[in-house]
């Protein structure tokens, strides 16, 4: 990672830009997948839906761009050569972010955070961009990010005084192998 | 009739260059046409300590030493009285020293033996080079009979890159030496075979048991050093090479079995070889290959135990661990070798048991038949050759593998490495079909149903046992034994039958799982048995005592090594046993 | 940025299998799952070319969430499984996982020798200096005055086992530290590791959030190495002798010597040739 590689090679084509948008929605579908099977392992219910929701929304905004991305021959970008701000793409939530008796608010919260960035991403291309045709197709995916966000705003005003709290556990941690 | 042959024993101090000497002697009876049986015994000094060639020559095959020695030819007294159990010596036995190492340890004299005085230090002194180990070779080919052609043979071919005079002054110490018998008491001798009757092969239990692996198909070995199991690993390291596998020197045994697991995993034929620490040390991954079923060999060539024991020195004493040693309900394959060239079969059909059952198999030799060399019949070609069962597509396309499918036989078609849509993790955990990890209750009783039945329904056809009735037929009488134990129950079986009785000899080569309707057809009519083992806690007889229904008058003839069993000694129980019952 | 000639054809999720880990949320583990699967993906490895050996522990775990051939053996001997493995089966490419229980404790014997012998293996060790299996015990990697277990309430008293000093004093021939903060450059690490020849080590530092909650800080105590890797074995001892353990994110030595490979003859000798020398 270099300090600020968004300004060391600015996402100016078509092909580039969908490349990260196809690689960010994929990993996001996937890693909200992940998170909702890790609290459903762990019988965290409550929390394991608010992930298998993301994932589904991510995965329909995903199928609207691999239909788009189809048109063009996108470059093959290794996953350290992505304009990323962080290590993995902005809307995807770092495995160590999250806990076992993390709570539905907390998980909102997180989610919020990361459909942000990926928000700020497109609209810091948008901004950035010297083709018109980047600047409009990143505008519109910021547009997406952004109803992703009002979901989870929704969701965070939906949620009642109990949701704050951390799943609870009286038992220890047991022996495995 | 009984087997016509000549026991033999050279001792001396180490430099005496005593197992050399035996060397020879071997190979020049090999070269007269002879049968032969020779192991070593040694101080515990790595150089220079007191050595022991202990031979027995007949005129057809021998694989037994016998009760005693005809002869011990001592080129000098260093400590050979420390072997005086081990030379049992009787009253018409021969003991010839030079006089110049002064009289016989008293240890050697128990038995009465006749003693002669052979200068053989003075003699070989009168030679240019001349050495008294070769004087006291012609000595010996003078008392029993060895043409010295014979050692002109071996010694041009031995001594062939020290030039012309060494040879000439080998054989001339030789030659002063086989004069000076003329003046010696008379041992038996041996009659001079005119041509070989049949190919013959000289060979260590310990290197048959490496050609048995590579027959079998095995192509990679990983080992560490270990007492008395090292020349089946020194033999195979270059043997390998030649037919394009490889042996691996690995940091211990714990890596040892499981850089086999990891070879046969990939699909190549694996084995291992060691004594009885490191087969402790490999148990726990022993387990592994029976949970993932990875097929590979283990050869446990058994020395004295418990612990370091007497490294150097031979046992049946391994048994138990072989057969319980494993912790949880284990299934595998146990095998023994009775003789030194049925290391080679035994190993051999180890390697294709192991391969069709996708198990791990154990095979026992010991110490006594590892290091032991051999004149024998060249050994039969056998067909045994690991073969297992590969899977090689999916059964239906895009259908996930199951790599621990439950089958009929219990042996589930296995997905080599590279294979394309096979993928799957083996594992030591318990798991389902497909491998993964299951603590169902359901799932461990299949797995362990399976990992059972493939072992229990496999065909082991005759190879199960050596039954041999003598001439006249079985009588109502067996000897059950197995391992080393084999050679002097076959040779006591030979002289019951010539002194008219009747026995049958069941020695059995699988050892686990155990197979209680073959032994109960091999012991129909059988009211008296003897069962031998060089075990101190008679372990065999256990085993055999848990599993198998023995006849009323079952009578257990057991010792902890060193010492093997004579012949005579199982004679007498058998002798003892009908005494008994007339 | 490649071109466009050099297509991708496998993803990251084609190298997973359906198996749920079991591992806790938040466990660094995971991080190195996903960069596992980024690495195999970005050097298009078909999956039944590659193997994944491990032993015991929450790490070993790896090989069933895979989609490659795996191995699950017993505690401490994944090096040697691997070794074998590799040796048969040369073609295949071959990782290890584990954690620093499994690897410098039960199995601390072979990962000397698997350093030594350096056949061509990526070890990948995820120290969380904690026994997690068996409810957080103290590890060869725990800090002495550690007292957060039963067994050892005082702490052990007893120095860390130093995984990157012994892994270079064995012959290591490529070592690099990386956190599990940062899945995208470990990723990169495992292709080099995967790509150097020999032994190549991966200490990862992978937080148990269930018995070292506090590790969960290591992301913002870990920084990025300031130098480059060096292919001076001295000058790598020299800067692990000052080192931390939480510069991370570069690899740190790489050295040249041959992997461990002995040669298959390939002479067509026959069985009947090795016969013929015990023929009278």
């Amino acid at each position: 990672m270099s300090d600020d590689p968004q300004n060391a090679d600015p996402i100016d084509t078509l092909p580039v830009l969908l490349a990260h948008a196809l690689a960010m929605e994929s990993e996001a579908a996937e890693r909200y997948g992940e998170l909702a099977d890790q609290m459903e392992v762990h019988r965290r219910t409550a929390v394991a839906a608010i992930f298998r929701r993301l994932e589904q929304a991510e995965k329909q905004h995903l199928g609207n761009l691999t239909e788009m991305c189809s048109k063009f021959e996108l470059p093959h970008i290794a996953p350290w050569d992505f304009k990323w701000r962080h290590s993995e793409s902005p809307e995807v939530i770092d495995f160590t972010m999250v806990h076992y008796q993390l709570s539905v608010r907390e998980a909102i919260l997180l989610a919020f955070e990361h459909e942000r960035r990926a928000a700020e991403f497109y609209a810091g291309i948008a901004l950035s961009a010297t083709d018109p045709e980047v600047q409009k197709l990143a505008r519109e995916f910021a547009a997406e990010e952004q109803e992703h966000i009002g979901w989870l705003e929704a969701w965070l005003a939906e949620c009642g005084p109990g949701d704050a709290q951390g799943a609870e556990d009286p038992d220890p941690p047991l022996c495995q192998e | 009739m009984t087997i016509n042959s000549v026991s033999l024993v050279i001792a001396g101090s180490g430099g005496a260059g005593v197992v050399t000497a035996g060397s020879l002697l071997l190979d020049a009876a090999a070269q007269a046409g002879w049968y032969a049986l020779m192991s070593r015994s040694s101080g515990p000094q790595i150089r220079g300590g007191e050595a022991a060639a202990m031979l027995r020559f007949a005129t057809e095959p021998i694989m037994s030493h016998d009760d005693s020695f005809h002869l011990l030819m001592a080129i000098d007294w260093d400590n050979i009285g420390r072997f005086s159990a081990e030379i049992p010596l009787v009253a018409t036995s021969l003991i010839v020293g030079d006089p110049a190492h002064g009289p016989a340890p008293a240890a050697l004299l128990s038995g009465t033996p006749r003693q002669a005085a052979l200068a053989m230090t003075e003699i070989a002194g009168k030679i240019e080079n001349g050495r008294p180990n070769m004087v006291a070779l012609g000595a010996i080919a003078g008392l029993i009979g060895l043409p010295p052609e014979a050692m002109q043979a071996v010694v041009e071919n031995n001594l062939k890159r020290k030039g012309q005079a060494a040879i000439d002054a080998s054989m001339a110490a030789f030659h002063a030496g086989f004069a000076a018998a003329a003046d010696l008491p008379a041992i038996p001798k041996l009659p001079a075979v005119a041509a070989a009757t049949e190919p013959r092969w000289s060979i260590t239990g310990n290197e048959a048991t490496g050609l048995g692996v590579i027959r079998g198909g095995v192509r990679f070995v990983a080992a560490y050093p270990i007492t008395p199991a090292t020349e089946v690993l020194e033999w195979l390291a270059p043997s390998l090479a030649k037919v394009g596998g490889m042996l691996v020197q690995a940091e211990d045994e714990l890596a040892s079995i499981n850089q086999i697991i990891g070879a046969s995993y990939g699909g190549v034929p694996a084995m291992t070889a060691t004594s009885g620490p490191g087969l402790s040390l490999m148990i726990e991954s022993l387990g592994l290959a029976v949970a993932a079923e990875v097929p590979l060999v283990v050869v446990d060539v058994m020395r004295v135990g418990p612990s370091t024991g007497i490294a150097t020195k031979s046992e049946q004493s391994d048994l138990n661990i072989a057969v319980y040693g494993l912790h949880g309900d284990a299934p595998h394959i146990v095998v023994a070798a009775n003789s030194v060239p049925d290391c080679l079969f035994t190993t051999q059909w180890a390697v294709h048991l192991a391969e069709a059952m996708q198990a791990p198999a154990l095979v026992l030799t010991d110490q006594a038949m590892g290091q032991a060399r051999a004149i024998v019949p060249k050994p039969a070609e056998l067909a045994f050759i690991g073969q297992r069962l590969t899977a090689a597509a999916p059964a239906v396309e895009g259908e996930r593998y199951k790599r621990y499918a439950m089958t009929a036989s219990g042996i589930s078609p296995m997905a080599i490495p590279g294979t394309p849509g096979l993928t799957h993790t083996a594992d030591g955990l318990e798991h389902n079909e497909f491998g993964t990890p299951s603590s169902q209750a359901s799932d461990h009783q299949a797995q362990m149903d399976k990992r059972s039945r493939k072992l229990t329904q496999f065909n082991y056809g005759d190879h199960w046992a050596d039954i041999e009735d003598s001439e006249v037929g079985a009588g109502d009488t067996a000897i059950i034994t197995w391992g080393s134990s084999t050679g002097p129950a076959r040779e006591a079986l030979r002289r019951y039958a010539a002194a008219g009785g009747r026995a049958r000899l069941i020695s059995l080569r699988l050892i686990a799982p155990v197979q209680p309707e073959k032994m109960a057809a091999a012991l129909a009519g059988i009211k008296r048995a003897v069962v031998v083992e060089q075990s101190h806690s008679g372990q065999f007889y256990r085993m055999l005592r848990a599993f198998y229904d023995l006849p009323a008058k079952t009578v257990s003839l057991h010792h902890g090594g060193p010492l093997a069993f004579g012949p005579n000694q199982i004679l007498d129980q058998l002798n003892q046993l009908n005494a008994g019952s007339a | 940025m490649e071109s466009c000639a050099q297509k991708k054809k496998y993803a990251a999720k084609d190298y997973k299998s359906d198996l749920k880990p079991i591992w806790c949320p938040g466990c660094g583990d995971y991080t190195v799952l996903n960069a596992i699967t980024r690495a195999l993906a970005e050097l298009a490895l078909p999956p039944e070319e590659v193997a994944v050996v491990s032993g015991i522990g929450c790490s070993s775990r790896i090989p069933a969430y895979t989609s490659v051939y795996g191995f699950h053996g017993v505690h401490g001997r994944a090096l040697p499984v691997a070794t074998g493995l590799k040796l048969a089966r040369p073609d295949l490419t071959v990782l290890v996982t584990g954690g620093d229980g499994d690897g410098f404790s039960i199995g601390g014997n072979h990962f000397l020798h698997a350093c030594r012998r350096n056949v061509d293996l990526t070890y990948i060790v995820m120290d969380n200096q904690v026994y997690g299996m068996t409810k957080g015990q103290a590890s060869p990697t725990t800090a002495p005055d550690w007292e957060g277990s039963k067994l050892t309430p005082e702490g052990t008293g007893i120095n860390p086992f130093q995984p990157l000093v012994v892994g270079l004093a064995s012959g290591a021939n490529f070592i690099a530290r990386v956190s599990s903060s940062d899945p995208v450059n470990m990723a990169r690490i495992i292709v080099e590791a995967i790509q150097h020849p020999g032994f190549s080590l991966v200490q990862v530092l992978s937080p148990c959030v269930t018995f070292r909650p506090e590790q969960q800080e290591w992301r913002d105590i870990v920084r990025t190495a300031v130098v480059d890797y060096t292919d001076d074995a001295a000058r790598a001892a020299r800067r692990l002798m000052t080192d931390d353990g939480f510069n991370v994110g570069k690899v740190l030595y790489k050295g040249s010597r041959p992997p461990f490979r002995p040669e298959f003859e390939n002479s067509n000798g026959s069985v009947a040739e090795l016969e013929a020398r015990f023929a009278l």
